[in-house]
């Protein structure tokens, strides 16, 4: 139902920086399903678990992740990702600082 | 505060971490060389003709170089077509086929045309291969959101090509 994860890498800096924790969860997606914008954990294969912001969502309901940073490994790497590998959408947010 | 606390526990542990992970993909993709080889194709296609209307002896020297242009005419053809596939297989993302959902017919026609000139020594069909490229190139440069000018290739055949207006 929640999950705790702590952040390792920079693909989503500044908002999301390395070490930061976040609180994932499915619930939200109960309501309204993935969107533009939200913040998720899935996984990859031959990646494994990775955080990434939606970018879109495609015709198949498929979603399109992306990092903020310019050498994120994301979507314009490995393509869509399936709505199953989602793990949840960050529900809170705690920063280092 | 609570940073801290769940620092504590990470120590003691081993929260599961999720990777925010950056790699450095070249991202470098441009139509460009597909465009030149389609080019390239039409100038063999060009050679050969000329060559064979100015060499009557069809000896073993005419047979070298026509072997010759038909060897560029095909490594170009295929080139055109690779370069192709890698644009639209490893760049071209769902976002930009939902905007031009032409574009994997588009392929499949330069694929097509592609095979084409490799198996004649049709003209039309060559510059029909430059202009299906074309297309593609303007699509390409519109998802980066670069605008484009057409303008004659500065050498032979000095047909029209689409470039990026930078």
């Amino acid at each position: 139902m929640l999950k705790l994860l702590k952040i390792t890498g920079d693909s989503l800096t500044p908002e999301y920086q390395n070490g930061d924790f976040v609180i994932i969860s499915k619930i939200p997606f109960l309501f309204a399903p993935p969107s533009p914008g939200d913040v998720i954990a899935f996984r990859q294969v031959g990646y494994g678990l990775l955080i990434k912001r939606i970018e879109g969502v495609t015709q198949y309901g498929e979603v399109n992740v992306i990092g903020s940073h310019p050498e994120s490994i994301d979507s314009r790497v490995f393509g869509p990702i399936r709505r199953e590998s989602i793990l949840g959408k960050v529900i809170w947010h705690i920063q280092k600082g | 505060m609570i940073y801290q606390i769940l620092n504590k526990i990470d120590q003691q542990v081993q929260i599961e971490k999720v990777k925010a992970h950056c790699d450095i993909p070249c991202g470098i993709y441009d139509p460009i060389i597909a465009q030149i080889s389609a080019l390239t194709v039409v100038r063999m296609l060009d050679l050969m003709t000329e060559f064979d209307a100015k060499t009557p002896d069809r000896n073993k020297d005419y047979m070298n170089s026509m072997s010759r242009y038909i060897a560029v005419k095909e490594e170009h053809a295929e080139r055109a077509k690779a370069e192709i596939r890698v644009i639209w297989g490893d760049y071209l993302k769902a976002q930009h086929l939902e905007k031009y959902p032409n574009a994997h017919a588009l392929v499949h026609k330069i694929m097509q045309l592609g095979s084409k000139v490799r198996q004649s020594t049709d003209r039309e069909q060559a510059t029909q291969l430059v202009e299906a490229i074309n297309e593609f190139a303007q699509i390409f440069w519109e998802t980066k959101g670069i605008a484009t000018k057409r303008a004659k290739a500065p050498y032979a055949p000095a047909l029209e090509l689409v470039y990026p207006a930078l």
